[in-house]
């Protein structure tokens, strides 16, 4: 812009009136001076004046002419304009509120999600340059079945094989119990190798970190404590790196404390913690090449992409292939970290932002229909405008600015409720990995910023281009409120209705579907029975308890003391039990030899005490349960479930049959003396797995989840439980300790909470339709007043009334009905990996919703009609 | 033929090279401009307030006119404009603009 320009801006919007009055008065002078010509060229005064006015053509709108070419004049009416729209707000406060409590609720509740969508899927991993950090899963390439964790020999393989990695590490998570002090304490610690900081460019605030030799055998034991441990139980104290602690019966020195923010693993459940990072010395597993318990990840070098490390990686898996046994079929896949940390929720997360987004276009639809009725009303001022010298684009721009304030004030109060919003939905929501890193952040600043103006330009176009259609001398000579309704803004606000209906009856079937699955999820028999049942886990530290022998022992006198506690009714305990804690592992069935090239057979392995199985419930089909007698010097024993006797026998009787657990130490043929039902995992839609369980004499390990049988209120008994344990073994703690029924309740938790908050998106949406049938029902009564007064006058009954008025809500919710069936047949195959003993087109969801839509427009359509009924014929007539 | 010039560019720039060239030989009010750019077109073009003013604000936003206050022939109050150093370089450039188009379209009209 060159100077003269811009001091013309500055002149014009500084000195805005005395720009007026010079304009103004170069107008007038203007027109006087062609009424002396006029005069001069023989006009008499009054027809010059006429003549001059002719030429000029409207003072007013030569000055308006004028101003729109003016600098700065598209700021100047903006201001204009808000003033305007602000004073239009304040004057009808009844409209202005529904709209932007309406707009602040959708735009609200999209903040909210998107705002655990940035936090779990979009924000990078909180390490630096995160985008090169990779995960890397074994793969089965025969069974197609990837994912799995890998043996820590392997990854050694892997670490030294490898040229794409800048850093490799892998990480196991451990229960760790610290003791030397007056409460023993069992913490979560990761167990890693030596490259792991290094890895994720993170530094301890004290000490240092691994060093590479760190993670070999016969090292000295380290540890790094979490600030949190630090602060706890070291009272802050700086001095602490170098001090030792008793971890397990073992000296381990501490070597550093890592940052209160640090977490890692990334992907934990958020409301779990780590408190120590240690090298893999204590792990029994850590030499066996088929304890898959492992979970690696690595830096790619600068340049390397995921394709050229996959490649190298294959080659490296193919040359371990050929050497070792276990590694015979495994592959290796190397996936993005960052992808991979929120995979598991992510269809979930984007099915409640799609769901709600749905829900903030019905919102733009009600306050557009709003916007609408009131264009109608407002058709004189517009008229009278133009008239005074307003153009076209001036109007809609005007109305758009009305449109956009009104948006920006849903969208900040819709910020505002979103940052009171997200605490509850943090609170409710199940454990997400990275849910308590939600914040506000700027991305979700510029998201909510972008769906307020998305929603204002949506609701904003109808009403604005209502203006275009009119036409000033016609609404002037209008009688005030009399004039019809433009076919053309009847039929947009009948589509606007329409179109909400079918959104509704969207979300309402996916919400229906999810509802359903829900109740048949509930109705599942698990196959134990959760009620009065008290889990904990202890965890035997192998420095103390080498031996086996004293392991089982020392469950064997927990068990004793725990049934005997008043209350309990029985007490079991098991390393891998449903919901709780798995041991999986490969098997032999006797007479059912596997090929070298097939896979082995691999299933859940429970290592139980006699009570195991009625303590939780789970049903003896056939033969006898395990005893105290079945112990290392008896018959080796097995019981099976019925999933393995069906797998693994499915022609001939398993009772008496053998099996053995290749457990890498001498496994023995066990018979199999009793079947007991299955039970089901995660979720409880996992049906159940073969499983064969031995008796902890015959198999002891050194953790196991207790599981106690009471009379009463099971969270009673804890304190009692732990001292029964602490009476064993001071320097034994339980940790995990809950109810089996929060533990069932956790496991539908992710799916209660998806079907909650749908729930609450969809009836959302039907209240907004409602009010959107609701307003134009009433307004459409409002105009037809005069109408309906002649029908009655001719004789219509107010039946004939209702029925004419009521059909008209009932044509556009079955228009919506059947558009909305559409969409939803289109829409609810998203949500096929969320249902359970529902097909994705229940017709009898589909059904039901339909009618819970049509009735609920019918009743919102009934109340105006009724008042509508009651128009005096007299009245109505009279009113013209 | 009467012409209203408006908002078409090349009868903006047309607009705005009349009215220039008319403030060329001395300054004048508005309503003298119309009447002078009517005069020599013959009534051709007849520049109606509603684009005059308009064009008139813009041209001396750009810098081309300067306006004061000064008295009519008949002692009226009126809105002086003269031309600055700048409009009559614009002036220029219109009028070579003006010329090669005019010349191009005779062109045209001669080789049909």
């Amino acid at each position: 812009m060159n100077f003269p320009r811009f001091a013309s801006l500055l002149r014009n919007l500084l000195h805005k009136q005395g720009e007026e009055r010079e304009l103004d008065e170069e107008v007038r002078a203007h027109e006087q001076l062609l009424v002396d010509e006029n005069i001069q060229a023989g006009m008499n005064p009054q027809e010059a004046r006429r003549q001059a006015r002719l030429e000029l053509g409207g003072v007013e709108q030569v000055k308006e002419q004028v101003r729109e070419i003016r600098a700065g004049h598209l700021l100047e009416t903006l201001f204009q304009d808000v003033r305007y729209a602000a004073r239009m707000m304040r004057r009808s406060p009844a409209f202005t509120i529904t709209a932007v409590l309406t707009l602040a609720l959708g735009i609200g509740a999209n903040t909210a999600v998107f705002s655990v969508v940035n936090a779990v899927l979009l924000r990078p991993l909180p390490y630096p340059d995160s985008d090169r950090l990779v995960q890397l899963w074994s793969t089965n390439p025969n069974t197609d079945h990837w994912g799995m964790w890998t043996a820590y020999p392997r990854f050694e393989d892997w670490r030294r094989q490898n040229t794409v990695f800048e850093e490799i590490a892998t990480t196991r998570t451990w229960v760790i119990n610290i003791e030397g002090s007056d409460h023993p304490e069992s913490l979560l610690g990761v167990i890693t190798s030596s490259q792991l900081l290094e890895l994720l460019r993170v530094r301890p605030i004290l000490g240092r970190g691994f060093l590479p030799e760190e993670d070999q055998p016969g090292h000295d034991h380290v540890i790094l404590l979490s600030y949190g441990l630090w602060q706890r139980r070291f009272g802050s104290d700086p001095a602490v790196v170098g001090r030792t602690v008793n971890v397990g019966q073992e000296n381990y020195g501490v070597i550093g404390v890592m940052p209160a923010d640090f977490r890692f693993p990334p992907d934990l459940r958020a409301s779990y913690r780590v408190d120590a990072w240690l090298p893999p010395a204590p792990d029994p597993s850590r030499d066996e090449r088929v304890s898959n318990n492992y979970y690696t990840f690595a830096r790619l070098k600068p340049g390397v992409t995921l394709a050229q490390a996959q490649a190298e990686m294959d080659a490296v898996s193919h040359g371990l292939a050929e050497k070792y046994d276990a590694d015979r079929g495994l592959g290796v896949k190397v996936v993005s970290w960052q992808r991979q940390v929120g995979s598991e929720v992510r269809p979930a997360l984007l099915i409640l932002l799609g769901a709600i987004s749905l829900v903030l276009l019905i919102a733009c639809a009600n306050v557009a229909n709003l916007l609408l009725a009131r264009g109608a009303v407002r058709q004189r001022e517009a008229a009278l405008r133009q008239a005074l010298g307003a153009g076209h684009g001036r109007l809609i721009r005007q109305f758009m600015t009305e449109s956009m304030l009104l948006a920006v004030c849903g969208g900040v109060a819709g910020l505002l409720l979103a940052y009171e919003g997200l605490h509850l939905f943090i609170r409710l929501a199940p454990d997400i990995p990275r849910l308590n890193e939600t914040t506000m952040d700027p991305r979700v600043l510029i998201f909510s910023a972008a769906l307020t103006l998305a929603a204002g330009l949506i609701f904003g176009v109808a009403p604005a281009l209502q203006r275009l259609g009119t036409d000033s001398q016609g609404s002037l000579k209008e009688s005030g409120h009399r004039f019809t309704s433009g076919a053309t803004r009847a039929r947009a606000r009948n589509v606007l209705v329409v179109a909400e209906m079918a959104l509704a009856l969207m979300l309402l079937a996916g919400a229906g579907l999810l509802v359903r699955s829900f109740v048949r999820v509930q109705q599942v028999d698990p196959g134990f029975n959760a009620k009065n049942v008290l889990t904990a886990f202890v965890m035997l530290p192998p420095s103390k308890y080498p031996e086996p022998r004293r392991q089982a022992q020392f469950f064997y006198k927990v068990m004793e003391r725990i049934a005997s506690l008043p209350g309990v009714e029985c007490a079991g305990a098991a390393d891998s039990a449903p919901m709780l804690t798995n041991d999986t592992g490969p098997v032999s069935i006797e007479g059912h030899p596997v090929a070298p090239d097939e896979e082995k057979i691999e299933t859940e392995r429970p290592k139980i005490t006699p009570d195991y199985f009625r303590a939780m419930g789970i049903p003896l089909l056939r033969g006898r349960t395990f005893t105290w007698a079945d112990n290392e010097g008896s018959l080796a024993v097995a019981i099976i479930n019925e999933a393995a006797a069906r797998q693994y026998w499915p022609s001939e009787d398993a009772m008496g049959k053998r099996v053995k657990l290749e457990d890498g130490s001498a496994p023995v043929w066990r018979q199999i003396v009793g079947i007991v039902g299955d039970v089901r995992e995660d979720g409880l839609i996992k049906a159940g797995r073969p499983e064969v369980y031995a008796p902890l004499l015959q198999a002891p390990v050194p953790y196991m989840a207790l599981i106690v049988r009471t009379r009463t209120q099971p969270a009673a008994l804890t304190a009692a439980v732990r001292q029964a344990v602490m009476a064993v073994d001071k320097d034994q703690p339980l940790f995990q300790v809950e109810t089996m029924q929060q533990v069932v309740d956790d496991s539908v938790a992710g799916r209660r909470f998806q079907m909650a908050l749908l729930a609450v998106f969809a009836a959302l949406a039907l209240g907004l339709a409602a009010i959107g049938i609701y307003g134009l029902i009433s307004y459409t009564v409002n105009q037809r007043t005069h109408e309906i007064g002649i029908r009655m006058a001719l004789g219509a009954k107010r039946e004939d009334v209702l029925h004419l008025v009521v059909r008209h809500g009932m044509m556009l919710a079955i228009a919506g009905v059947v558009v909305g069936t559409v969409g939803a047949l289109l829409l609810t195959r998203f949500l096929s990996g969320m249902l359970y003993g529902v097909g994705v087109n229940d017709p009898t969801t589909l059904l039901s919703v339909a009618t819970l839509l049509i009735g609920v427009a019918a009743l919102a359509s009934y109340i105006p009609a009724r008042r509508a009924t009651r128009v005096d014929p007299m009245v109505a007539l009279r009113y013209e | 033929m009467h012409l209203a010039p408006d908002q078409t560019n090349l009868l903006q720039g047309t607009l705005d090279m009349m009215i220039l060239k008319s403030l060329a030989l001395a300054e004048m009010h508005g309503l003298g401009i119309s009447m002078r750019i009517e005069q020599i077109t013959q009534g051709t073009f007849q520049v109606k307030p509603g684009s005059l003013f308009p064009a008139l604000h813009r041209m001396e936003e750009e810098g081309w006119p300067v306006s004061h206050w000064g008295e009519s022939e008949n002692n009226r109050r009126a809105k002086f404009y003269r031309v600055t150093n700048a409009g009559r370089h614009q002036l220029e450039a219109e009028t070579n603009r003006w010329s090669r188009i005019a010349l191009a379209i005779t062109r045209t009209l001669e080789a049909l």
